[in-house]
């Protein structure tokens, strides 16, 4: 696809707004109402979806050029998708994400990049991690372990530790704790390691579409050759680059969050939570994994028309929306465990806020992203939590972050780190 | 006097750098406009880009920006959430400057025992209902929906909506107003012009309702407004809405002493009769035919397809061609929506009693699968929140209203036929939405108690097809004469169209249907508006020998 497939979206386009905030029937107060983290901080139209479908259009008609101001609006945005879901309470015929992701394309395609992702680029392309450090310092977490080495040996389900955990220390148990549940569990699997490399999941979100498309077929053949079937991974970034981009490239594996294999372990009695862990939690549905994480079904069509004007498509098209994403599994894990109190934040699920740090902002707009982050703390305080649990390494890291700049006591941890203390 | 950059820093200096923008790519995202398609150049999407776009956060910052304007003799315009092709540069010829007034989002007050709010500009209806129904009481959301300004309803439109048979309209609840003038000077109205709070629009302060917003309201095209008051109802539901189901098709359980109903009436006589039983009785929270906007060939299928959330418009191809749904769609050709809201059990038991007596005397009846309980909490939802207002764009992403010319039930009845056989004939080329003739919905009421209502029709188009555009603008212009035709005003279209007119055009149409309110907001944008900073949104009929622009 390219930006040029999506002029209908734009031209369609009613500009009512609906993308700036959270679905209308889920807000509670005026607080916590926005959906969208760009527009609330940004403030300009342009930074809401309808905006930047517009820039597009302009860009496309000629009637302006890549100023420093279009591409700060192109990418100053987590492509966190809750425009997506709003948008399409009401409409069938919009894909506004596709298109956002589409802009950058172009834009990188054009040679029109951010600075501030140069060096990430850099490391992605020469060490395999985005977190630009030496490949060698990655798979640490599994020292010790006795696991399968997919490079030398074969299993039908592979462990992907993904390089946000890998290689920041602060997140090495995530990886490490869901090996042992794995192996406790009694699963066959296997890990490649200081071999693993990057999804390519955070590359195709910053634009680099090609970079992306290089490192998901390595990673297929690895796969291929190892005899995998099954892909488990803790992180929602490298799941949803699994489950809704990997099919494009070839892959054809059945892809499981962390959070699904265990619920899944739990229900067929194969691990048992029967440790207390008193606690008062809310839970963060990261956007890869909750709205984004929307099963894959391929579709070739053309647009139709019925009733003289009325949008459809000729196979009907698959409707991403929210409505399919991983939402009950982590909180079926956390309602299992004894003496944990959860307790809902106002956005959640489809309606979630994001984290901040997706789309390549926690690297290129570090402020942006900590208040992206700083907002969501705050929402999760007012619960009367003490603590904020995700299922996403990258979530965690930039709430991290948003409580030490705070000052706050809300603690963090992943749904890893309270199976294993109810184990 | 162009743009200058003198004039840019003028401005910058007020709001800082961040707040102001003339970047063409930014400002592009200003100009493009629902509906600009039908009144701009070869169909455009874009309405003529203003000179820069500035937010400003506080009353002070737009006093200063206005009185920049009027310095540098620049329009200025200013919206809030900013949604239809007048709320902006109207005039290639003119310098704009476009207000966006998102940083002004504060609820700053809500007095619950004086059952009223006092708002900034970017506070929505979703937003500050959410507020107040944690204490009892409710909002009249507009038809437009939750997505929209409060205040610009209040202040600026026509707020109806479907709840304002019990609530009122925006407008009438307007209490006190703070508004920047054109000139630049700060008006507070009503008893917060006297210093005594917010609690009333209309003394003991000034009392300058009909200058600052009359009727229909000026349209951005008169100062800004910063702050306002709304009155508050009261509300017999829970504190907060707890939905249930899947997206789209969310839901709201219906509480003991509520009921949601779509009823259907055998003829348009009928109809009437039940409307002003409904008034007469003084029955009903929410009041409104609101599901016919997908049109009555449609709607039946529509419906029951949107409220499956495994579906797609693609069913709807085949729905309506199920014996059970054809049916269903005869039996929704005159209907309406009635929520009942009882403050007790006992209340809610009364009002059915009364409802079931009226339907017995005009012969209606609840339709039975728009009542089964899927589809009641949908529209109880629906209608609760008015978050799903934008179907109107469904089909195609384009949607124009036509007639809506306010009256009686009886009046209103009156045009039915003709605007109903009007859009049949027009959606006959297949460059409309072919949804039937009949896509009218609007407010039981658009004042409190009953009396005085409209219906507009809803006509589906293809923005990004330009015959589809062109077909549209022409059934525009077939209602106005359709209506001319037979002894009704234009309607709605009318004001939509005039966007595009040349200032000669649009002063001429209004001189040979000479209305002495035009003249009227003539002098008062003369004593407001000397420097000519606001925009022709704000309707006037300057004299002919003073026609200069």
């Amino acid at each position: 696809m390219a930006l040029e497939d999506y002029r209908a979206d734009v031209l369609r386009c009613s500009r009512c707004s609906y993308c700036k905030w959270i679905p209308f029937d889920h807000v509670k107060s005026w607080r916590f109402a926005k959906g969208c983290p760009s527009i609330d901080y940004n403030k300009f139209q342009s930074y809401s979806a309808a905006g930047r479908l517009v820039t597009g259009l302009s860009l496309m008609d000629g009637r302006c050029d890549v100023t420093d101001r279009v591409i700060d609006v192109a990418f100053k945005c987590q492509l966190c998708g809750s425009c997506d879901v709003a948008c399409k309470v009401c409409r069938y015929d919009m894909e506004p994400l596709l298109a956002l992701h589409e802009l950058r394309f172009k834009l990188v395609e054009e040679g029109h990049t951010l600075p501030q992702n140069t060096p990430v680029m850099e490391g992605f392309r020469k060490e395999h991690n985005m977190l630009m450090k030496p490949k060698g310092q990655g798979g640490k977490w599994a020292d010790g372990l006795k696991v399968k080495d997919l490079s030398k040996e074969k299993a039908e389900v592979a462990f992907h530790a993904g390089c946000r955990s890998s290689y920041d220390r602060d997140l090495a148990q995530v990886p490490s704790v869901s090996a042992s549940i794995l192996q406790k569990a009694g699963v066959d699997f296997g890990i490649l390691g200081k071999a693993e490399t990057c999804c390519g999941g955070r590359a195709f979100h910053m634009g680099y579409r090609a970079d992306f498309t290089s490192a998901a077929k390595h990673t297929v053949k690895t796969w291929t050759n190892a005899g995998v079937k099954t892909v488990v991974t803790p992180c929602a970034d490298c799941f949803h680059t699994f489950r809704r981009l990997y099919p494009e490239v070839g892959s054809q594996v059945e892809v499981l969050h962390m959070v699904e294999f265990v619920d899944r372990l739990v229900k067929q009695g194969k691990i048992k939570l029967s440790r207390p862990v008193t606690m008062k939690i809310t839970y963060h549905d990261p956007c890869h994994l909750g709205r984004q994480g929307e099963p894959y079904v391929p579709w070739k069509g053309k647009e139709r028309k019925i009733f003289g004007q009325a949008v459809v498509y000729d196979p009907p098209r698959p409707r991403y929306n929210g409505a399919k994403g991983v939402y009950e599994p982590p909180r079926n894990v956390l309602k299992a465990i004894p003496g944990l109190e959860l307790v809902e934040m106002e956005r959640i699920k489809e309606a979630s806020w994001c984290c901040g740090a997706g789309g390549g902002v926690r690297e290129a707009y570090p402020e942006f992203s900590s208040w992206t982050a700083g907002e969501r703390i705050e929402e999760a305080m007012s619960t009367g939590a003490e603590a904020i649990v995700s299922a996403c390494p990258w979530c965690e890291r930039n709430f991290m972050d948003a409580v030490n700049a705070i000052g706050g006591t809300m603690k963090v941890f992943d749904v890893m780190d309270l199976v294993q203390q109810a184990i | 006097m162009a743009f200058s950059k003198e004039a840019y820093r003028a401005l910058e200096d007020i709001v800082g750098p961040d707040n102001i923008s003339d970047d063409p790519a930014l400002l592009d995202t200003y100009a493009f406009q629902y509906l600009a398609e039908t009144v701009r150049p070869n169909h455009s999407r874009y309405m003529p880009r203003p000179v820069a776009a500035i937010m400003p956060c506080t009353t002070e910052e737009v006093q200063a920006i206005v009185k920049v304007c009027n310095r540098y003799r620049i329009k200025v315009k200013a919206y809030s959430t900013g949604w239809y092709h007048f709320v902006g540069a109207i005039k290639p010829e003119d310098d704009t400057v476009q207000l966006d007034l998102r940083r002004m989002d504060r609820i700053l007050e809500i007095d619950e025992k004086n059952m009223f709010a006092v708002i900034e500009p970017y506070v929505i209806c979703a937003q500050l209902q959410a507020e107040v129904m944690k204490l009892g009481l409710n909002i009249n959301i507009i038809g437009a929906g939750a997505s929209t300004s409060i205040l610009a309803s209040a202040t600026s439109l026509a707020g109806w909506g479907p709840s304002t048979f019990w609530m009122g309209s925006n407008p009438d609840n307007l209490l006190g107003v703070e508004w920047v003038t054109p000139a630049g000077d700060i008006v507070r109205t009503g008893s917060l012009g006297s210093g005594d709070g917010w609690f009333c629009g209309e003394g003991p302060g000034p009392s300058v309702r009909g200058v600052m917003r009359g009727n229909f309201g000026a349209l951005g095209g008169l100062g800004v407004f910063t702050k306002c008051a709304i009155k508050l109802v009261h509300w017999p539901g829970s504190s907060q809405l707890d939905i249930t189901g899947t997206i789209p098709a969310y839901r709201l359980p219906l509480q003991e002493n509520f009921r949601a109903y779509t009823i259907a009436i055998p003829t348009w006589d009928a109809w009437a009769d039940c409307f002003y039983k409904i008034y007469d009785n003084e029955i009903g929270y929410v009041f409104h035919r609101q599901f016919n906007l997908a049109g009555a060939d449609l709607a039946g299928a529509f419906w029951l397809m949107y409220i499956d959330p495994t579906k797609t418009l693609n069913d709807v191809e085949q729905m309506v061609k199920q014996p059970e749904i054809k049916k269903l769609t005869d039996e929704l050709r005159i209907s309406f929506q009635l929520i009942l809201a009882g403050r007790s059990v006992r209340d809610i038991e009364l009002q059915d009693k009364i409802l079931d007596q009226i339907l017995a005397e005009v012969g209606g009846w609840k339709v039975k699968r728009f009542c089964e309980q899927d589809m009641a909490e949908f529209t109880n939802l629906y209608f609760a929140r008015m978050g799903h207002k934008h179907l109107n764009f469904v089909w195609v992403g384009g949607y124009m209203g036509s007639w809506m010319q306010g009256g009686t039930p009886d009046y209103v009845k009156g045009y039915q036929p003709i605007a109903a056989a009007q859009l049949a004939r027009d959606q006959k080329s297949g460059l409309l939405v072919q949804s039937g003739g009949d896509a009218l919905m609007g407010c039981g009421s658009g004042v409190a108690g009953g009396g005085h209502m409209a219906l507009e029709q809803f006509v589906c188009y293809d923005p990004a097809d330009h015959d589809s555009v062109d077909t549209v603008i022409k059934d525009m212009h077939g209602a106005t004469a359709d209506a001319v035709a037979h002894g009704y005003p234009p309607g709605k279209e009318a004001l939509y169209l005039s966007v595009g007119m040349k200032d000669e055009d649009l002063y001429a149409a209004r001189r040979r249907a000479p209305q002495p309110f035009f003249r009227y907001q003539w002098k008062i944008k003369q004593a407001f508006d000397p420097n000519d900073v606001g925009d022709r949104m704000y309707m006037t009929l300057p004299p002919e020998d003073e026609t200069t622009d």
